[in-house]
């Protein structure tokens, strides 16, 4: 069931587009805001909102590689291994984070403290290599300061 | 005129069209995969690439448009080698299991490798693993053989507007999926089945029991279940259907079927059908001989006749039966017992609306393409679901409302829930003032021109209604009354789609002159919808009490001059008794023997305990069916018929067209026509028919609307009616016709009250589709529809059991609770033994047209005690 | 060159409406919106000014096709969606001088007639989003956005839509289908979207750098602008460098700049000194380049004779010490990951490429491999729907064509155990 919160803000978004299918990406990013990743029923009732019919929903949603469809971990770790990043170090820095937590990526660690994806470039190959935690942009990674940053969330 | 020239070779063309369809018209053939008639272009699967000159790229000849003095080559050695490649490319990740596979044989990839491929794969690691899934009851997902062209989900997003399947994931983890992941759950119309490429999605029914080319028959014939008459070829090996394909610019469905048609045909191969005759000895039925069971009723209905006329035997003929069968019933029924005591389901709502109508703007005046929808500028439906009732029809509505067409939407109809423009759901059974309103706003705003018709002073009678009181009754804010006058003033060749719920009103005469005045405004073409594939022709073969064949008056002396002399025999002259007065008859003793061709009378004529208990009081009751259903179960004599695929024949469509239906396999039982002609014969009224084309001929005789016809005017195709004959110029005149009255108009429903209205389901029509294995594996259970609001109050969720009592009966049935469901209406289908909405119907007639009133019907609900979650879909 | 683009991004608060119009902002929208439409785009085109997001194609004449489409209402749609690997050009301009794009949003707007903007964001910025937001609610409170810009009765609403990690969604059809809340999936063409975009109207696709430069076309006038750099491709260009150099980041120089002087001069040269051993230098779907052959303008027309593009010029330098099957094979699967699947070349031929890499990088590969990927790559290249599945290609055609010894040596290793 989405929270009345979630179907205010939708119906909100949808009042700006003239279109109500443009509406179905900002929407499903509501309801991954809300509960980390964007479960069956959560389509079903996007697609009952705007009309769209769910399979077409679950089409779209599962599309864009940003949209996660299992339960993660209170805090997501987006690291880019990309060339920039992989030539700067990041293959080490995944190495790592599985040695200090047991984290594989898409994995989420046994406290569901943090969960890792890989990501393709994010746009910070001159200061790579780089993350986003959640929505917290990080670069300069090196083996020590990724877990300073890292122990930051809790 | 643009010239092109394709492998050296010139093509004028009138207008650009794409490469592909420039090089069908010079016969060149450009191999395609993702590429289908019946869908938009796409472009993805890259085999049809050919050389354009200048352009430097290779070109998709599927979705590039030729422009004049274009140079195209299909045949150099970079296509070929670009197609091998494309081959070589699709095989990577496509399961290599084609000994296995049900379409190999069949298989579009199968047979470009044979024809362009690389004869071996470079590709040596492992291919993409997904699990075969058997979740669905009827279709087979096989994504190890997905080549991604997505025809599928195109089809059923573009042209079915179910939107059931889509593309999940993407990269070389594309694959088709329904939303569950597992069981489709969706329309069931099979149309993904016809365009997918190769052997990704299969059809359970069949699956592993044959080779394509094990198929020993392949006959063209006309479906069973609705009165589209979709055209399909039965596939069978002996005496057994393996499947029924249809194909794109074949027949009224073009290619497209609903899940009836394309998976329902199995009950005919039901063990459950009868085999030979029998006749109840000492209360039991038992079997007997053919000669035996001819005598025997002979015999009886001959003392009958003599002991009390005639007039007390009747006669219900069938809607599932063909022109043929139904011809010879009323001859029989007329000459051999002189009776006009002749009628069907058709009088129920089809016959007597087409005949209101027909008498307002003339006969044939419902008779309209149903291709014409698409060609239609808005659409307006009313009393019923079109997409569940005549699914391929609703087919075209959803199409030209994602052409942006306005469509008008009155009570519940589901399946265009995403396709209405304006979705007007009304407290129950206020249509009548909904349409008032509608018919008076729009009258002020398109005032009646030309010159003074009759029908113009009914319509000026109309005392005029506002949106507002409308509003007041039905139960819908203004704003949405307004929107609706102000799409249906924009109008100018609107489809108007009518079901048989409005109709079977105890106000539905009055409804029809709305409709009708609805009509006449908006300059619009009427659709009758039709439950059954021969309703049209009961009507024009003259199985209606007061109609001979050709629709013509029986009270008509020299109407009926005309028809003794073909038959060479006396008719009465007197209009004979309707279904539900003969059922009246019955109970009444007037009626001593019922007759009964193919049709369920127990259980469809609505009051299935009152019926019930009359049929049983009959001295004589004859049943001939291919089913031993409710009716039969009461007769005295039972007759096994042979079904729709296993006779030749014809049927006549809601539209008004005559389709030549083929003999596709053999079957126990004897042609309905030829029982009667037999029995005839030895009441003294000699019938020598061969076969059905000497009906045909003998109808081409005697019916003034079929001169001449036969099967090969059918077989041509476009055999409209009036088919080959003229039309009944004048029917008797519209007065004593008149508009409802304002207080009936104002009239309130009660809000504390729960009506319980028909459901139409999709996947069942009626006696038939129970009897399909594959239909009962989608959905067999019963249920009733309640609103959200009902199911708060009552505190049941989707799938607990309800109680509904009427004051004739009480039902328990799974709740399906939706949450766009119009307050106070609670829908039940008729579909099942014992457990239909019918037997919770009182005996209820519309005292004008004779018909069943199935309005006002009060219901209370309450949660059962039965909390199993027997689901049903 | 005096930075424009790139004006005063040092300031902290250079994303801030004041900041902004204390040194000019804005000024050149006051005046663009007293010009006639069609002026400014007769003054775009002669600026000479070519879209930055990759294609270089001349922007005035894209304008001039949308205009000229009686259809209404026209979209103007900004392409932030940066998805080029090695690039963040873009990123500077939309976190720290988001005005200058929403001016040169509003000045587009206004020239194409268009009422409504969509700036479409990668799902990877999220602090753009946020700061762009603020941005727009600023320019509407001073007039500068909404239903009368500046009181000229002119109208233009502009809206954030972010993406949701797709790089295919930065090619223009994919992105409007995108926006129109479907699969990512590119549109064939004709028909263009300058015609039939999104809701099938008139819409202008343009990248962040590319609108960025209209107010400053507006200010020194189309005249002054074509005189900045390359003769026949002018105007400031946004480099994007890393890897292997001292001093990785984005620089604003004229158009034309070589490669050598943006990586030496400019970027203080090879980190550690070291040697340099190759150079993608526009994004990782162009044709790397060895590391001896610097001597080029990076500019549309210049790069192609050199073999190579401009690309979004974004410029990966590689010292000596990098294995260059390795990258090859990571930009492989950064395709692979990426394709969208609708076309049969790139959705199953970039991942037999990959199948290929891996083996050979891992001490598995097979004489003749180094062929089979060429054969694989030619019948990838020039087939596919979109030009996605070429730049996989093209990546390791190049790869293959400069550094062939890299592979060979890796797979004799491999045949000789
Ligand atoms: C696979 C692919 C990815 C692209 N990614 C981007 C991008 O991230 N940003 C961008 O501005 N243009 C990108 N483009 C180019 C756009 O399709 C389009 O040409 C450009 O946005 C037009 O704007 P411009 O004329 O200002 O360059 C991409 C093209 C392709 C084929
Ligand atoms: S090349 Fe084909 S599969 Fe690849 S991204 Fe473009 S359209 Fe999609
Ligand atoms: S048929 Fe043309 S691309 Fe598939």
């Amino acid at each position: 069931m989405l929270s009345e919160k979630v179907i205010t803000e939708i119906n909100r978004i949808k009042s700006k587009y003239q279109e109500p299918r443009s509406t179905l990406l900002p929407s499903l990013y509501v309801v991954q805001r809300e509960n980390g990743w964007i479960a069956p029923e959560a389509m079903a009732e996007v697609g009952d909102l705007l009309n769209i019919p769910k399979a077409t929903v679950k089409g779209v949603a599962t599309f864009y590689s940003m949209f996660r469809h299992k339960p993660v971990g209170r805090h997501v770790i987006q690291l880019c291994t990309n060339v920039a990043c992989m030539i700067m170090g990041a293959e080490r820095l995944v190495d790592l984070l599985k040695q200090k937590y047991g984290l594989e990526p898409n994995g989420t660690t046994a406290d569901g403290r943090f969960s890792l994806v890989i990501m393709e470039c994010i746009g910070a190959c001159g200061t790579a290599p780089a993350m986003l935690v959640n929505t917290d942009f990080h670069d300069n990674l090196t083996e020590e300061n990724i877990f300073k940053i890292l122990e930051s969330y809790k | 005129m643009i010239t092109v020239t394709i492998n050296e070779k010139q093509i004028k063309l009138e207008k650009p069209v794409t490469i592909l369809e420039a090089a069908k018209v010079a016969g060149i053939k450009i191999p395609t995969l993702c590429h289908h008639e019946m869908l938009k272009p796409f472009g993805g699967c890259r085999l049809c690439l050919v050389e354009v000159e200048k352009l430097p790229r290779l070109q998709t000849a599927c979705t590039l448009s030729v422009t004049d003095g274009m140079v195209v080559r299909t045949e150099t050695e970079r296509v070929i080698d670009a197609r091998k490649a494309m081959l070589e490319f699709l095989l990577i990740n496509h399961a290599l299991d084609c000994p296995y596979c049900d379409k190999a044989g069949e298989c579009d990839l199968q047979d470009l490798v044979v024809k362009y491929g690389p004869t071996t794969g470079r590709f040596a690691e492992g291919k993409r693993k997904h699990p075969e899934s058997y979740d669905d009851p009827i279709i087979v997902r096989n994504m190890e053989r997905c080549i991604s062209c997505t025809r599928c989900v195109r089809m059923c997003n573009q042209v079915q507007g179910a939107s059931a399947i889509s593309m999940v994931n993407r990269t070389s983890k594309t694959y088709v999926e329904p939303f569950s992941g597992g069981r489709y759950n969706c329309e069931y119309c099979g149309n993904c089945l016809t365009v997918c490429p190769v052997g990704a999605i299969i059809s359970r029914l069949h699956k592993h029991t044959y080779r394509p080319w094990f198929i020993e028959k392949n006959v063209d014939t006309i479906c069973s279940f609705c009165g589209v008459g979709c055209t399909f070829t039965v596939q069978s090996r002996g005496d057994a259907i393996i499947r029924v394909v249809p194909e794109a610019g074949k027949g009224v469905n073009n290619g497209l079927l609903c899940n009836r048609g394309r998976f329902g045909y199995d009950y005919v191969n039901s063990p459950k059908r009868l085999k030979s005759p029998m006749i109840r000895k000492d209360g039991v039925l038992q079997e007997t001989t053919w000669s035996e069971a001819f005598a025997y009723i002979a015999q009886q209905l001959k003392t009958i006749k003599e002991q009390h006329g005639g007039n007390a035997i009747a006669g219900v003929a069938s809607a599932r039966c063909t022109n043929e069968d139904n011809y010879v019933f009323q001859k029989f029924m007329r000459v051999a017992l002189g009776s006009n005591n002749i009628d069907s389901v058709a009088g129920f709502a089809f016959a007597p609306a087409q005949r209101l109508f027909g008498k307002i703007f003339g006969q044939g005046v419902t008779a309209n393409p149903i291709s014409g929808i698409a060609k239609s500028d808005g659409v307006f439906t009313i009393g019923g679901d079109p997409t569940s009732v005549n699914p391929v029809l609703g087919l075209q509505i959803r199409a030209v409302a994602q052409q942006g067409v306005p469509v008008v939407t009155v009570g519940y109809a589901a399946g265009l829930r995403r396709f209405s423009t304006n979705r007007l759901l009304p407290a129950p059974f206020t249509e009548t003032t909904l349409l008032a309103a509608l018919v008076s706003e729009l009258l002020k705003k398109k005032p009646l021109s030309g010159e003074k018709s009759a029908f113009g002073e009914i319509i000026g009678k109309l005392q005029s209604i506002s949106l507002a009181e409308a509003s007041e009754v039905c139960g819908i804010p203004v704003k949405e009354l307004e929107a609706c006058v102000e799409n249906l003033s924009g109008v100018t060749n609107p489809s108007v789609i009518i079901g048989r719920d409005i109709i079977q009103r105890t106000d539905g005469h009055t409804t029809i002159l709305l409709l009708a005045a609805l009509v006449h405004i908006l300059n619009g073409r009427i659709y009758l919808s039709s439950e059954l594939p021969n309703e049209q022709g009961l009507v024009d073969m003259g199985c209606l009490p007061d109609m001979l064949p050709g629709a013509r008056p029986v009270a008509v002396e020299s109407f009926r001059k005309r028809y003794e002399e073909f038959v060479k025999g006396e008719i009465p002259s007197a209009p004979g008794l309707g279904l539900m007065e003969i059922i009246e008859g019955i109970k009444a003793k007037r009626i001593k023997a019922l007759y009964v061709m193919g049709e369920n009378v127990a259980f469809n004529v609505p009051g299935q305990k009152f019926v019930k208990e009359v049929l049983s009081t009959l001295d004589f009751l004859i049943v001939q069916d291919i089913f031993l259903n409710e009716t039969a179960q009461r007769a005295h004599v039972v007759l096994p018929s042979l079904s729709w695929s296993e006779k030749e024949g014809s049927y006549t469509n809601l539209e008004g067209r005559m389709q030549h239906l083929r003999k596709a396999i053999g079957g126990q039982g004897i042609e309905d026509w030829k029982i009667l002609a037999e029995i005839s014969t030895r009441l003294g009224v000699a019938m020598q028919y061969r076969d059905a084309q000497d009906v045909l001929a003998e109808i081409a005789k005697v019916s003034p609307l079929h001169k001449g016809i036969s099967y090969e005017d059918m077989d041509g195709g476009e055999c409209m009616w009036p088919y080959k004959g003229e039309p009944l110029r004048h029917d008797a005149g519209i007065e004593g016709l008149s508009m409802p009255d304002m207080k009936s108009l104002l009239k309130k429903s009660d809000k504390s009250k729960l009506y319980i209205g028909i459901d139409k389901p999709l996947f069942h029509s009626a006696s038939q589709s129970r009897h399909s294995a594959a239909l009962n594996s989608i959905s067999s259970k019963p249920y009733v529809k309640i609103g959200s609001s009902i199911a708060k109050r009552l505190e049941v969720a989707d799938g607990d059991y309800v109680s509904l009592s009427t004051e004739t009966d009480t039902l328990e049935l799974p709740a399906l609770v939706f949450a766009d469901m119009p307050e106070g209406l609670v829908l039940v289908p008729n579909n099942v033994e014992e457990r239909g909405a019918f037997k919770l119907l009182p005996w209820k007639l519309n005292a004008v047209m004779k018909i069943p009133a199935l309005d006002g019907i009060e219901v209370t609900v309450t949660k059962s005690e039965r909390m199993t979650a027997e689901v049903a879909a | 060159m005096e930075p424009f683009l790139l004006k005063n991004i040092s300031n902290p608060n250079s994303a801030d409406l004041s900041e902004y119009v204390k040194t000019g902002g804005y000024a050149a929208l006051a005046k663009a919106i007293d010009m006639k439409p069609s002026d400014i785009i007769d003054e775009v085109k002669k600026s000479g000014l070519r879209g930055r997001g990759g294609a270089g194609f001349p922007t005035g004449m894209k304008w001039s096709f949308a205009a000229a489409d009686p259809k209404k209402p026209k979209y103007l749609v900004c392409n932030a969606d940066e998805g080029e690997p090695g690039t963040f050009k873009d990123r500077p301009i939309l976190e720290k001088n988001p005005h200058l794009l929403i001016e040169g949003m509003a000045i587009s707007g206004h020239a194409l007639q268009a009422e409504y903007g969509y700036i479409y964001l990668r799902g990877e910025y999220p602090k753009a989003k946020d700061i762009l937001e603020g941005a727009i609610a600023q320019a509407y409170e001073k007039g500068y956005l909404g239903d009368n810009i500046l009181g000229k009765g002119i109208r233009f609403h502009l809206y954030v839509h972010q993406g949701a990690g797709a790089y295919i969604c930065g090619e223009e059809t994919a992105l409007i289908e995108s926006l129109e809340g479907k699969r990512g999936q590119p549109r064939t063409r004709p028909p263009f979207p300058v015609n039939e975009g999104f809701l099938a109207k008139p819409t202008v696709v343009n990248n962040v750098e590319t609108l960025s430069n209209i107010p400053y076309i507006i200010t020194i006038g189309a005249e002054a602008y074509s005189k900045i750099g390359s003769a026949d491709c002018p105007g400031p260009k946004l480099y994007s460098v890393s890897g292997h150099v001292k001093k990785p980041g984005v620089y604003e120089l004229p158009m034309g700049t070589t490669l050598k002087d943006i990586i030496y001069d400019h970027c203080g040269g090879i980190l550690g000194d070291k040697k340099i051993k190759a150079v993608i230098p526009g994004g990782i779907s162009t044709p790397v380049l060895p590391g001896d052959k610097l001597n080029c303008p990076m500019d549309f027309p210049s790069m192609p004779k050199h073999g190579s593009m401009l690309g979004s010029g974004a410029v990966m330098v590689f010292d000596e010490s990098v294995d260059l099957v390795k990258v090859c094979l990571r930009a492989i699967k950064f395709f692979e990951h990426e394709s969208c699947g609708k076309c049969t070349p790139c959705r199953e031929g970039v991942g037999w490429l990959r199948s290929i890499l891996v083996r050979i990088n891992s001490g598995q590969g097979r004489e003749g491999d180094i062929d089979l990927l060429m054969e694989v790559s030619k019948n990838i290249l020039g087939k596919t729907f979109c030009p996605l599945g070429d730049g996989a290609a093209t990546v390791v055609q190049s790869f293959i064509k400069h550094f062939r010894n890299e592979f060979e040596n890796k797979i004799k290793e491999a045949v000789s155990v």
